[in-house]
């Protein structure tokens, strides 16, 4: 029952963490129909950067959120005009070229941190690291709890800024239909360009969180392209709140199979569960996806 | 929905050089392991796999339009296959390849009649996850040795395995000019790809052809896998399983041109050329990464129709300045 509660409460916490990722990816999807194959190196790239942060600067990597957030969301800003160069223009099947570029992008980031930093593993710690509380007979390790705080608070702070704000709203209409969203005012390009800069200014700061839980290496993206692809499988493409669903389905899952079956089972779970959900259930457990 | 490309058919020129060229190319081939270095023959081994495995993707990716993101799959699957024929089964090596080319085909036949239904990008992840969900199983197995690996009997002859690569790349070569150039098979497959509901209407029976390319786009695969394994002898699941095998099959086609017969080819070569350089003046090294990623960010953005596109559509060269300039302005906007 301890081992239970402890696994099901170790899962949800990692799970709160991974929906960032996938509010961000499933929203760049919904508004600009990418499907970024770069998400994992958003994530390599923010556990460096606050890495580095720390190294030459010296304080708490948590001090640094709001500066890799600026930094990120500038990169994601640079970034897009390709994307949308990608995705637009006479060419057979435009979403599948955002596919390939992304995917061309991610090998490029891959290939360029492998060449620069080794396959070194390096760990940043913050005051939180080693802490914990304690409730009954579970645990939370302060770290883990400080991840999913700061999950819930990005993923409803978005919520907000989507559901309440004017820009938002273009957000979501973009989301919707592109063409009428564009007709009746929205600057599409602008949207997609605040869109991914946001998305990946998320990602990064979430990427700062998951180097200091776990190790810091320039291949841990791929990890973390397999857990935002089997969110938004799961939540449905393009549909954002059931990001939060798959998200913690995604964290218990990853936690039950690793303490109850083995470990080296738990990936294998993940690509089965996503590969019959997209067979059985395209749009998403829910069925609310596009 | 997406507005289909007008395909531009460049006209068609005497036949004679190219006949010429052909013969002269083919008669290059056979007689080169005689003519160069025991270094030579294996880079020229390793060209013709990857030219063979180039142009199956292209059958499923170009001519068809759905790309398939685990096509490394059927790959290690042929080397597993062989793999095991060959140390636990006590097969021959030609069995081992025939059947590991049937076995790569039914899968991809069985489990693309239900992903085949899948569109673009959901298509692209479905075979994504089945990749690397084989590659997980292949780690877990006891069979295939886990993540330690299996080893075959050894083979040292170089040129055996050059002209067994030779034929079954040419094979596949030549399949995909009879069936997906000169047939109405080939027309069904570029139907489906430039309009899927349209080909529907006009009677193409949609799902029978998509999982007929599929199957023979995962055969050649089996078999150059099986090829893979024994040369190599030594085989584990991030050798042949890796996605790194996936990937430059997609890149190789790209870069050449998708959907076009020569495309594959070229970018093979290019690719094994670079890669190679490289190999050679940096030793192993993670920067062949780069150039690769680079090298699909570039095409996608700029030459959609890849090298051989480029050489069929351009008027005006790009030398001077003043004229880069202006296409690179024309090109990006925020």
């Amino acid at each position: 029952m301890e081992l239970f509660l402890q696994t099901l409460i170790d899962g949800g916490l990692i799970g709160g963490l991974i929906i960032v990722v996938g509010v961000g990816f499933s929203l760049c999807f919904g508004v600009m129909h990418i499907v970024d194959f770069a998400v994992g190196e958003w994530v390599m790239l923010g556990a460096y950067a606050a890495y580095w942060l720390v190294r030459y600067l010296r304080q708490d990597p948590m001090v640094y959120l709001p500066l890799i957030f600026a930094l990120f969301f500038a990169a994601g800003w640079l970034v897009y005009p390709l994307i949308y160069r990608a995705v637009s223009g006479r060419r057979h099947h435009p979403a599948l070229m955002g596919l390939v570029f992304t995917f061309g992008l991610s090998t490029l980031i891959k290939g360029g941190a492998l060449s620069a930093w080794g396959y070194h593993v390096r760990s940043v710690s913050t005051w939180l690291s080693g802490q914990s509380v304690t409730l009954g007979v579970t645990t939370f390790p302060a770290l883990r709890l400080a991840g999913f705080v700061f999950g819930v608070l990005a993923t409803v702070l978005f919520m907000v800024f989507l559901y309440g704000t004017r820009l938002g709203v273009s957000i979501r209409a973009t989301a919707q239909d592109r063409e009428t969203a564009a007709l009746l005012g929205v600057d599409v390009r602008r949207v997609g360009a605040l869109v991914y800069g946001t998305y990946a200014g998320l990602t990064g700061m979430t990427g700062v969180l998951i180097g200091a839980l776990f190790s810091i290496h320039a291949a841990m993206g791929a990890k973390y392209v397999i857990f935002a692809f089997f969110v938004v499988v799961l939540a449905g493409m393009g549909y954002v709140p059931g990001v939060i669903v798959a998200g913690l389905l995604l964290g218990l899952i990853q936690s039950f199979v690793g303490v109850y079956i083995s470990g080296r089972y738990t990936l294998l779970a993940l690509f089965l569960l996503m590969y019959l959900s997209l067979l059985v259930a395209p749009r998403g457990i829910l069925r609310r996806g596009l | 929905m997406t507005t289909p490309a007008i395909e531009v058919r460049s006209p068609a020129r005497s036949a004679a050089p190219r006949w010429t060229l052909g013969i002269l190319l083919g008669t290059a081939l056979l007689l080169l392991p005689f003519a160069v270095s025991s270094f030579w023959i294996r880079i020229a081994t390793e060209v013709l796999l990857w030219a063979g495995l180039a142009q199956s993707w292209n059958i499923i990716g170009g001519y068809t339009g759905y790309l398939s993101f685990g096509h490394g799959a059927f790959f290690g699957l042929g080397a597993y296959i062989t793999g095991i024929g060959m140390t636990v089964l006590g097969w021959s090596f030609p069995a081992g390849l025939v059947v590991s080319g049937v076995l790569a085909a039914a899968l991809a036949a069985a489990i693309g009649y239900p992903t085949l239904r899948l569109r673009g990008a959901y298509f692209a992840i479905a075979t994504w996850a089945f990749g690397e969900m084989l590659r997980q199983v292949a780690t877990v197995l006891d069979i295939t040795g886990g993540a330690f690996g299996m080893r075959l009997p050894a083979l040292l002859n170089l040129p055996f395995f050059y002209y067994v690569t030779l034929g079954t790349s040419a094979l596949v070569y030549v399949t995909t000019y009879l069936l997906l150039e000169r047939s109405p098979f080939g027309y069904k497959l570029l139907a489906i790809r430039e309009h899927e509901e349209a080909a529907e209407m006009v009677g193409v029976n949609t799902v029978a052809v998509k999982i007929n390319a599929f199957a023979l786009s995962a055969f050649f695969p089996g078999v150059l896998g099986g090829i893979y394994a024994y040369w190599l002898t030594y085989i584990h699941p991030d050798s042949v399983l890796g996605g790194i095998i996936t990937d430059l099959m997609v890149v190789m086609v790209f870069l050449g041109g998708m959907g076009t017969f020569w495309g594959p080819l070229l970018g093979a070569f290019l690719v094994q050329l670079v890669s190679r350089s490289l190999w050679l003046v940096w030793g192993e090294s993670t920067l062949y990464l780069v150039i690769i990623g680079a090298a699909i960010c570039i095409v996608v953005l700029f030459m959609p129709g890849g090298i051989v596109g480029l050489l069929e559509g351009r008027r005006t060269p790009l030398l001077a300045p003043h004229a880069a300039w202006r296409w690179w302005r024309e090109r990006m906007r925020w």
